[in-house]
Parts: structure tokens; C-alpha cells; sequence
């Protein structure tokens, strides 16, 4: 009778309760790591990978994942898996990396309009939610950079910041990025002016470093490096200027498209001229005096 | 006997009355072209211009054609800007006090959809009149002032000259004339925000207005950095509201919408005397305007400090302009302005080509095609002195540090680069024969950029 009772009902019990055990078990570890647990990054690839594989790919095709040091969800989302989304999308995750607040790329989003209300409205923002559909009043550096959760970074940047060469090739492939989040506010038409009227305003930008390279090119074949090292100084400081006005197009700051920018690098050119002209000027007082002597 | 109307009354009446009709024509004659302002006829506007100054650009899109009621608007553009939406929801617009009726999308923009325009402030002041015409009143303060400031910037011999694609960028600042949103960002178009002083840092910054930097340097900005979140931001600007002031607080005070009655130092650019019946009075405004916290004595000294900071900076100043000035006497500033590219809006055919030297003779436009010892005159006076008026107006000791500091050494630059010019010059003028003396025209006046510059503006 005992052997009936166990085989018909315990068993089967026993056997469901086993199953559910081991199954919420196995369901547990594979949804939600616990929060006072530590992550790194190969732990958050493997679980995120079957759960969206095309962020992962994202990121790996990134400037970040081939950084070095590598950029990898725990350098912006920390290690703790709560809140880890909200961490990494608030400004300080960027900009921590980024040269901090005082560096151009940082500086020249928060000399704009967007910079400037991200500052006296952050606080107010609810930062659990995705960066889609003006989800927040004034975009921070990833709403724009990384819109739709897109983790592929370098997608919305231009290669000339980084490595100073200009690739007109990428230019369509990063507006049309970049217009999926601007236009969650402002109307095509203005969109598309500030896009041509900014890749003009660079190209006058390029014209005053290009002018100013041909005259020191022109200029190595008659002078040493030691008298043309002012000059050349100056060049350089003519790159960073660039780059001010490439960022202040970027981030519309019109402090960086201007005084950091486009009337910086008139000095830049002018004190190049300058230096150059005189060591010009000073050549042709020489060869008047040894003129003079030969007569 | 008949009394003739005597000539020397008679003639210069008919001049008066021929010339300054002709005048007002030509003038008006001069502004009718494609582009704005006293060189319209010079160059042609970008596209863009439109947004930043659209009483003179704007023309709308065609794209969408029908006549709409609000809710039309709204419902449509929910999805298709909806940022834009949410703003105009969380607004008074959306949500009027009392009796007042919605203020919807056509009621700025028109219910056309091909015939839309962007509000200009007359369009807010239809019905914020108040504060409009405080805006407008800030014209007879004469510049700076926010008001003038488009007129002002389309004038500038350097903004007609330059090619338009790059002084967009100083539309963008300059457009605060042109359009409320510059302080009350569309489409919240919220006081408080305004009120905040990160709603003035995007055009008050950088070298010859470091605002940002000299106000968030002082007592006053460290504490509303440290405890602005807290405050009231709803409130008035007026006395007890805020624990400390911020730049509208003293500069609009009880919110009055212009910020040029009150200026002694007009921005720096040229030295006043702060001791004239007008600005006793104004210099007795800000006293007033002090006392909402300080003590009146205390802050008279604040006031007579800057007097002497402004006095020791111009002596600076006038050192410099002096050196430049006497390098312009004798022939010795190099390359002179026929051997470079000409001053903005000159020309070959002009009959004098002289170096701007100082405010009065046009030096804001001299910051390219000059010669490097203008330049670091132009940066002195624009970048440096302007880094100590601020420090010096804002309570920033560290700025009037950093400004006088940076003045002594172009001074010093100045003066031996002006001895070095003067050595070469000499050794030139040994030179007896013309054709060996170097000609600077070529490297001057070529190269891609300079070229484009003199082609297209």
C-alpha cells in the first residue's frame, strides 16, 4: 500500500519540485547577475551577447574596444549591475576618459546651448531612460553619440579629430548618424544647413592651415631648422586651433567655431607670415651687403 | 526797399537741404542689397542665416502644404519632432494661469504651412510687451547692447569682408537680437532657466568676455555653484529672493529686459571717464543695487577699485598704441598696409592705405592681414585688457592677476619687437638700390586662403 502511495503521488511530486528547483535555479544565474556581485567585461559579453548580439558587435567595432587601454562596459557602466545603464549615460562617464571638463571636446559642448542646459537641468532628468525620442530635453554626449543605445561610437565621429586627415568619404555616413537624433528636435531643413554650412566653415578652416603649410614648405628649401622653428611652433598650434573650430562645428559652440577658432587661426597665419617674411627680408639684406662688398 | 535773404544763410541751407536727403538715400540705397546692414550690397547671405537673423532671411518651407489649427500642429509634430512637443508642453504656452487662452504653435508661427515664420521678438512682444519694450528701449543706450547687436555685427567692416561661411559663427551670439530663444530656449521659453547664469555663458565666454569664468571665480558664482540647485529659481529678481546675485540679477535686476542703461565701462573696448555727470549717476545705480546685501561705502570701494584698475590698464594700453603709432610715423611697420591684403571693405583704388591703430580708427577689424606686431597690439587690447575688466568687474582677483600680468609681457614683446623693426629698417634703408630690397607683397598677398578671402566674401 506504502509502495502504491509512493510510486503514484510522491514521486511525480518530488520529481516536479526537483525540476522547478533546479530550473528557477538555472533561470536565476542567467537573467539577473545579483547586485553586490562584480562584474568584468568577458562576464557581461558572454550573457549580453545571446541577449543582443548587435550592441556587442557595435562596441567591438568601436575605437573604444581597440583602445589601449580597452574601453569595456565596466569602464562606463561600472561593475556593480545596478543601475548600470544610468551610470553610463551621464556625461562624467565620457568625459572622465575625454580630458575632463576643461578639455575641448568637453569644453565646446558645454560653451553650446545644449552644454549649457544640460548644466542647470541634469539633475531633473530621469537617466533610467534609453537616449530615443527626446527622452531628454537637451542631449548629453551619448543621446546624440550613442542614440538608440548604439554602441558603436566612432560611427557618429569623424576620423579627421583623431588622426588629423580628411576623408570626405565618411562625411554622408556620419550626418546621416547624427541626423537620427537631431531631428528628434529641429526641423530637417536647418539640419541639413548646419550640416553644409559647418563642413564650409571647416573648409575655410583647412584653407588657412593649408596656406600657411605651403609658405613654411616653400620656406625649408632656403632656411634651417633652427630659423624655422618659430614658425613652425605656431603651425602647430594652428592643429589645435583647427580641431577647436572641427569641435565647435560639432557641438555648436560658437566660442569654439570663433575665438578658439577661425580668427585664432588668422594670428596663427599672419605670425607664420611674419616670421617667414623676415627671415626673407633679413636674406635679402644680406645679399645686398655682400653685393656691395663684391662691387 | 526789397531785404534779400542773405547768402551766407542761403547757401548753406541749399547744401543742408540737398545733402542730407541724398544722404539718408544712399544710405537706405546701400542696405536694399542681397545681403543686411550698411554693406548689403557687398555680399549674399548663406542659408543658414535665415535661422540666426529672420526678419531679413527667413522664408518658409514648402514641403508640408495645408492650413492647420494647433492641435494639428501638435498632434502632427509629436511625431515627428517630439522633443519640441514635450518642451511646449511643460510651458506656460500649453498650460496659461487664469483666463488666459493657449498660446499653440500658430499662434507665433502662422497656420500656413507654407508660409511659416520664425518668431522675431516683435512676435513674442505682441503679447510680453512689458518686455519687449524694455528689449527695444536698450537701442538708445547705444552698443554693446543685445538689442544692436545684429545691426551691429552685419555692419562690421570684418563680418561684410570674410567669407560668410565662417562669421556664421558669430551670428549665432549676435542673433540674441533677433529672437527671444537666445535666453529662453524654444520651446519652454522658461524665465527661471533664463535667470540662471548658464543660460548667458554660451556667448559670454571665450578671450575678450570671459563672463563664465571671472562670475563662477567669484564669492558670488562659487556660491551659486555650491547651493544654485537649492534656490527658488520661480522668484523675481529682486531683493531677499536669492542668497546671491547671479549675472541677471545685477545686470536685469527686478528682470528688466536690457542690460545697457547701467554701463560705465562699455565693455572695456575704450576708455571712459567713469567720473561724468551720467555715469555718477549710473555709478550710483549699481551702488543701490549692491546694498540689496553690502554695505553702500563698502561697495562705492568696490566701484573705485575697478576706477583704478581701468586707469592702470589704459596706461598700458596707450603705451603700446604709442610705440605702434610712432613705428606708423616713421614708416616702419612691416608689412604696411599697401604691402598686405587691404583693411576690410578697401580696395586697390582707395586713396589711403594706413595701419588701424587703436579703437577709434577701426582696430576691431584688424585682427587678420596685419602685420604680427598688430596682432599682438589687437590681442593685448581685445583678449588681455578685457581678461582684467572682467576679473576686475565680477570679483575675480585671479583674472585681474592673470590679464595685467599678460599685458606687462606684450608690452615688453611690443616694445622689443618694435626695436627689432626699427634695427632691420635701418639696415634696409642702407640699401641704395630699390630692386635688392625685399618686396613682402608676394607671400602677403597670395596663398589658398588669402586668395579666397579676397575673392569671396
Amino acid at each position: 500500500m506504502a509502495k502504491i502511495f509512493l510510486t503514484a503521488f510522491l514521486s511525480p511530486a518530488l520529481s516536479i519540485f526537483l525540476l522547478t528547483v533546479m530550473a528557477t535555479d538555472v533561470f536565476a544565474t542567467q537573467a539577473v547577475p545579483k547586485k553586490n556581485i562584480t562584474l568584468k567585461n568577458t562576464s557581461c559579453i558572454q550573457c549580453h551577447e545571446a541577449q543582443n548580439r548587435s550592441l556587442i558587435k557595435d562596441w567591438q567595432n568601436s575605437a573604444h574596444a581597440t583602445a589601449e587601454p580597452v574601453v569595456d562596459c565596466v569602464s562606463c557602466h561600472g561593475s556593480l549591475h545596478s543601475n548600470m545603464a544610468s551610470t553610463a549615460r551621464h556625461d562624467d562617464s565620457c568625459t572622465g576618459c575625454h580630458g575632463g571638463e576643461k578639455a575641448p571636446v568637453a569644453h565646446s559642448y558645454a560653451s553650446s546651448k545644449h552644454g549649457s542646459l544640460m548644466r542647470i537641468e541634469k539633475n531633473t532628468y530621469d537617466w533610467n531612460q534609453p537616449f530615443i525620442l527626446a527622452n531628454y530635453r537637451t542631449p548629453g554626449c551619448g543621446y546624440c553619440h550613442m542614440y538608440q543605445s548604439n554602441h558603436n561610437v566612432s560611427s557618429t565621429v569623424r576620423h579627421e579629430l583623431m588622426n588629423g586627415k580628411t576623408d570626405n568619404s565618411e562625411i554622408e555616413k556620419v550626418q546621416d548618424k547624427m541626423r537620427q537624433a537631431c531631428q528628434t528636435c529641429h526641423a530637417p531643413r536647418y539640419i541639413s544647413l548646419l550640416f553644409s554650412n559647418g563642413e564650409a566653415m571647416l573648409e575655410i578652416a583647412r584653407k588657412k592651415v593649408r596656406e600657411a603649410k605651403a609658405v613654411i614648405d616653400q620656406a625649408e628649401n632656403h632656411f634651417n631648422e633652427n630659423q624655422l622653428a618659430p614658425a613652425k611652433q605656431q603651425f602647430k598650434k594652428m592643429q589645435q586651433h583647427l580641431r577647436n573650430v572641427h569641435l565647435g562645428i560639432g557641438h555648436q559652440s560658437p566660442d569654439y567655431q570663433w575665438w578658439h577658432g577661425q580668427p585664432a587661426l588668422d594670428g596663427d597665419l599672419l605670425r607664420i607670415k611674419d616670421s617667414i617674411g623676415e627671415l626673407q627680408r633679413l636674406k635679402a639684406i644680406n645679399e645686398s651687403r655682400s653685393d656691395a662688398v663684391s662691387d | 526797399m526789397k531785404r534779400r535773404f542773405p547768402l551766407y544763410l542761403l547757401v548753406p541751407l541749399l547744401i543742408a537741404l540737398i545733402s542730407v536727403p541724398t544722404g539718408f538715400f544712399y544710405v537706405d540705397w546701400n542696405k536694399s542689397g542681397e545681403g543686411a546692414g550698411l554693406y548689403s550690397r557687398d555680399w549674399k547671405p548663406e542659408a543658414i542665416f535665415a535661422y540666426w537673423n529672420p526678419k531679413d532671411f527667413y522664408q518658409s518651407v514648402d514641403t508640408v502644404v495645408g492650413v492647420f489649427d494647433g492641435e494639428q500642429c501638435v498632434q502632427c509634430h509629436q511625431g515627428v519632432t517630439p522633443g519640441i512637443v514635450n518642451d511646449w508642453r511643460k510651458s506656460r504656452h500649453a498650460k496659461p494661469s487664469g483666463q488666459q487662452a493657449t498660446v499653440y504653435c500658430s499662434d507665433c508661427h502662422g497656420n500656413n504651412h507654407e508660409d511659416l515664420h520664425l518668431p522675431t521678438p516683435d512676435v513674442c512682444g505682441s503679447c510680453h510687451d512689458k518686455q519687449h519694450g524694455e528689449f527695444i528701449d536698450e537701442k538708445r543706450y547705444g552698443f554693446p547692447s543685445h538689442s544692436l547687436a545684429m545691426e551691429r555685427a552685419l555692419d562690421a567692416k570684418h563680418f561684410a569682408d570674410k567669407p560668410k561661411a565662417e562669421v556664421t559663427a558669430c551670428l549665432q551670439c549676435h542673433s540674441v537680437a533677433s529672437k527671444c530663444d537666445s535666453c529662453h530656449t524654444r520651446h519652454l521659453f522658461s524665465a527661471a532657466e533664463a535667470r540662471r547664469p548658464e543660460a548667458c555663458i554660451t556667448c559670454h565666454s571665450g578671450p575678450p568676455h570671459p563672463d563664465d569664468e571671472t562670475y563662477f571665480h567669484s564669492k558670488h558664482g562659487q556660491l551659486y555653484l555650491a547651493e544654485g540647485e537649492n534656490w527658488d529659481w520661480s522668484k523675481p529678481l529682486s531683493k531677499g529672493n536669492y542668497p546671491a546675485p547671479t549675472c541677471a540679477y545685477c545686470h536685469m535686476d527686478a528682470g528688466k529686459h536690457q542690460v545697457a542703461d547701467k554701463s560705465i565701462w562699455q565693455f572695456g573696448i575704450k576708455q571712459v571717464n567713469p567720473l561724468t555727470a551720467g555715469n555718477i549717476v549710473k555709478r550710483k545705480q549699481w551702488i543701490d543695487l549692491c546694498s540689496d546685501c553690502h554695505e553702500k561705502d563698502w561697495s562705492a570701494d568696490r566701484l573705485k577699485e575697478m576706477d583704478a584698475e581701468r586707469k592702470r590698464a589704459w596706461k598700458k594700453l596707450y603705451k603700446a598704441e604709442s610705440i605702434l603709432k610712432s613705428l606708423r610715423s616713421d614708416k616702419l611697420l612691416f608689412p604696411s598696409a599697401k604691402q598686405r591684403p587691404f583693411y576690410p571693405m578697401n580696395s586697390e583704388s582707395d586713396l589711403l592705405h594706413y595701419e588701424r591703430i587703436g579703437f577709434f580708427e577701426g582696430q576691431a577689424s584688424a585682427f587678420y592681414n596685419v602685420s604680427a606686431l598688430e596682432r599682438d597690439y589687437f590681442e593685448m587690447w581685445y583678449f588681455e585688457n578685457l581678461t582684467a575688466y572682467k576679473g576686475a568687474a565680477h570679483g575675480d582677483a585671479s583674472f585681474i592677476k592673470k590679464g595685467h600680468e599678460a599685458m606687462d609681457k606684450s608690452l615688453k614683446l611690443i616694445q622689443d619687437k618694435a626695436d627689432r623693426l626699427r634695427f632691420i629698417g635701418e639696415l634696409e634703408n642702407n640699401i641704395k638700390n630699390d630692386q635688392q630690397k625685399y618686396a613682402p607683397e608676394k607671400l602677403w598677398k597670395n596663398g589658398e586662403y588669402t586668395l579666397y578671402n579676397r575673392d569671396n566674401n
